[in-house]
């Protein structure tokens, strides 16, 4: 068995870090995917899992046909879905950008902070968590238990204001340490933009691979900076949980 | 599936009505009927001459007059004992904030919980908790309160306390319709016992006719039952 | 094909030409995440120190990248080093490769809280009964621990169907990428074929949690299982 004769690890890591301001500006656009793509989540999902657990027949039922369709297909094909739609419609959608840059270390730093594609990208990873995050929440609320629902409205309340001002605060707060987890680990998700042509730091990495020749470093490298984020933001997100709690909740 | 199957009384003002029976008699949705949390499928429900049941009635307004005291509790546990018993003051009864805490540290005083105010109700034990719940309910000046089963979910040692609070509102006349298997706090202040079974009134009259010369066999039967399991609770009460 | 595909055209052929490698990279994915998941789970519980510290090192790495960049680590990564490996074979066993140490990350996870959601009241009685550690984890623990697994598992075996659809990235022919070929030159049935295509992945995944999900926990905890 012989192995290739190659330049040393750290001799090609150097190389590859010369592309530091494109990998950084994919770095950058995956976190800004991402942020939206929990916040619209948080918020769909929230609204998704009170219609579930409160809503009528019809509401609740088309809230779980949403929820468990979208957890049960790839979000490949969700993606490719509505990126495709309008141009199966017949929609046009224009050529439009909104973009922010920034100059670090005399290196002119580019993102797309909106086009199209980006567009398509955000509401597909949204779309997706809202899903799981929904399922979390619905567990949350099941565990807040039924009598806390019982003695809001003992006292007076309506139903809604029962959801909002007792059980609501409750499960939210409950739920912490499993969204946290969603929260943690949706990075990872972002990168499936790559395949709608999003810059983000898949897609970067790809690039970085295509002129320089050095594709496992590379791609590594990629992973640490994944595995690093991700670590980060569950052990922020702990520390958070553990500054929160309530005695007994 | 029928739960009640023909169930009807009269409660005046400053009565304290004891329910019991065999479970699954149906005592607990008899309290749900009147409050209307499991509506009667058929029968009315009248709160002074009112019928909480018409539908241009506004049904959380009547829940507010109707209070509610939970066997497991049922404190509001991301609120502190002083939040759990004005909130209803501040979200249903529209008080501003200071008045409602005001009257919510009275309401406490007089069940003796407020020292305990700023605690959560993690950190309390079920005696300190229900007296809580009953706080809670009291803090809304009900027309009657509904007790379901108050003291069954706690500990021998925390009973006491509990009931001392319950028979101090009896009688300083508060109207209580109350499901419970203590036969010590029903020979003290109940005007009136109601012994339920499969869902209808079995036999009805004061403490004095149940425990000198109860008509049924049956409800004999019950009541030298619950001596053995409850006798020495008497012993609780001041 | 020079005609517009119709749409039974397109499920024929999305199935015909993909189901096998999307079956097949499952299945292997799966498997191999099961063997080495639950030697993960048993090490973190009952190995010694440093086969726990590894255990859960593993998790965390292989549950912190993404699938596409482990599969590319693999696909692209390794003929760098082991050039003397038809790419095509590679390519496949990359992705299969990938899927098996992530799932065995998150199978391992799944199989640990099993064993511990078992009554620790059943270890005791074994013991009491004169079984060895070993022989009360393999014949009264285990049994009822993959028993308690079953619903995170046919949650795991949706996640890895859902997954193996990244093997299109490298050109292996499994249902997305079928998917691709059957309307590439329809531009305007793009959307309904991919549409279509989530319509099959979920006709996959949704009756078997369905059956082996909450409903299966439901019927555990009446049998008295679990709840440890």
């Amino acid at each position: 068995m012989i192995i290739q004769d190659r330049p040393n690890p750290i001799g090609e890591l150097l190389i590859v870090l010369e592309y530091w301001d494109h990998i950084f500006a994919g770095f950058l656009l995956t976190m800004w995917l991402y942020v939206w793509a929990l916040m619209m989540g948080f918020f769909l999902g929230l609204i998704l899992a009170n219609l579930r657990q409160y809503g009528g027949w019809f509401l609740s039922r088309i809230s779980t046909g949403y929820i468990e369709f979208i957890r049960g297909t790839p979000l490949l094909a969700q993606l490719f879905f509505i990126y495709f739609l309008p141009s199966s419609l017949n929609i046009p959608v224009g050529d439009w950008k909104i973009e922010t840059s920034f100059i670090i270390l005399n290196k002119d730093i580019t993102i797309i902070l909106l086009d199209y594609r980006t567009l398509a990208g955000l509401l597909a990873l949204g779309l997706n968590s809202a899903a799981y995050q929904a399922e979390y929440f619905r567990g949350a609320i099941i565990s807040v238990g039924t009598g806390q629902l019982m003695a809001a409205q003992s006292i007076g309340m309506s139903r809604i204001a029962g959801i909002r001002h007792i059980v609501l605060p409750q499960a939210l707060r409950r739920v912490i340490p499993a969204w946290s987890n969603e929260a943690a680990y949706l990075p990872k998700y972002t990168v499936v933009v790559y395949f709608i042509g999003v810059k983000d730091l898949f897609s970067q990495a790809h690039r970085t691979v295509a002129f320089t020749f050095i594709s496992l470093t590379t791609y590594v490298l990629i992973a640490i900076i994944f595995l690093v984020t991700i670590t980060l933001i569950s052990k922020g997100l702990d520390i958070l949980h553990k500054k929160t709690m309530i005695p007994g909740l | 599936m029928q739960v009640l199957k023909g169930v009807s009384f009269e409660l005046g003002e400053g009565e304290v009505k004891v329910v019991f029976g065999p479970s699954g008699s149906g005592k607990s949705t008899l309290l749900r009927c009147i409050n209307m949390l499991s509506p009667p499928d058929k029968g009315e429900v009248y709160l002074r001459g009112q019928n909480i049941k018409a539908p241009e009635v506004n049904i959380n307004e009547m829940r507010a007059r109707i209070g509610m005291v939970f066997q497991h509790f049922n404190l509001f546990a991301h609120l502190k004992a002083i939040d759990n018993v004005s909130i209803g003051l501040r979200r249903v009864k529209g008080f501003p904030k200071e008045e409602a805490r005001e009257k919510a540290l009275e309401v406490l005083d007089s069940v003796k919980m407020d020292e305990w105010a700023d605690r959560y109700p993690a950190e309390l034990s079920g005696g300190q908790q229900q007296r809580v719940g009953i706080a809670r309910a009291l803090a809304m000046d009900p027309d009657v309160i509904l007790f379901d089963e108050p003291t069954s979910a706690l500990d021998p040692e925390l009973i006491g306390e509990v009931l001392q609070v319950m028979l101090d509102l009896a009688k300083s006349g508060t109207t209580m319709i109350v499901v419970t298997h203590e036969m010590g706090f029903a020979k003290a202040v109940a005007s009136e016992m109601i012994f339920l079974g499969e869902g209808v009134i079995i036999e009805r009259g004061t403490p004095e006719h149940f425990f000198i010369s109860p008509k049924s066999e049956r409800v004999q039967n019950f009541l030298q039952q619950l001596d053995v399991l409850y006798g020495s609770h008497e012993k609780l009460l001041k | 094909m020079s005609d517009t595909p119709t749409l039974s055209e397109i499920i024929f052929n999305i199935i015909g030409r993909g189901l096998y490698h999307t079956l097949l990279l499952t299945a292997l994915g799966l498997l191999i995440g099961f063997i080495l998941g639950i030697s993960l789970a048993l090490m973190r519980l009952y190995g010694a120190k440093e086969l726990a510290w590894f255990s859960s090192g593993y998790e965390k790495l292989f549950r912190g990248i993404p699938l596409i960049v482990l599969i590319y680590v693999f696909a692209f990564g390794l003929p760098d080093i082991l050039w003397y490996i038809d790419p095509l074979e590679l390519r496949l066993g990359s992705v299969v490769l990938a899927l098996s140490l992530r799932s065995a990350a998150y199978q391992s996870q799944i199989f640990r809280g099993a064993i511990l959601s078992v009554n620790p009241g059943q270890m005791e009685a074994a013991r009491a009964l004169g079984m060895k550690g070993s022989q009360a984890v393999r014949h009264v623990v285990m049994p009822q621990a993959l028993r308690l697994a079953v619903p995170s598992w046919s949650n795991e075996y949706s996640v890895v169907i859902k997954d193996s659809s990244f093997a299109s990235a490298i050109g292996i022919i499994e249902m997305t990428q079928a998917a691709y070929f059957v309307s590439v030159n329809f531009r305007e049935l793009w959307a309904l074929t991919y549409l279509v295509l989530a319509v099959l992945y979920f006709l996959f995944t949704y009756p078997v949690t369905r059956i082996f999900g909450e409903r299966q926990s439901k019927k555990l905890k009446k049998l008295g299982m679990g709840g440890g």
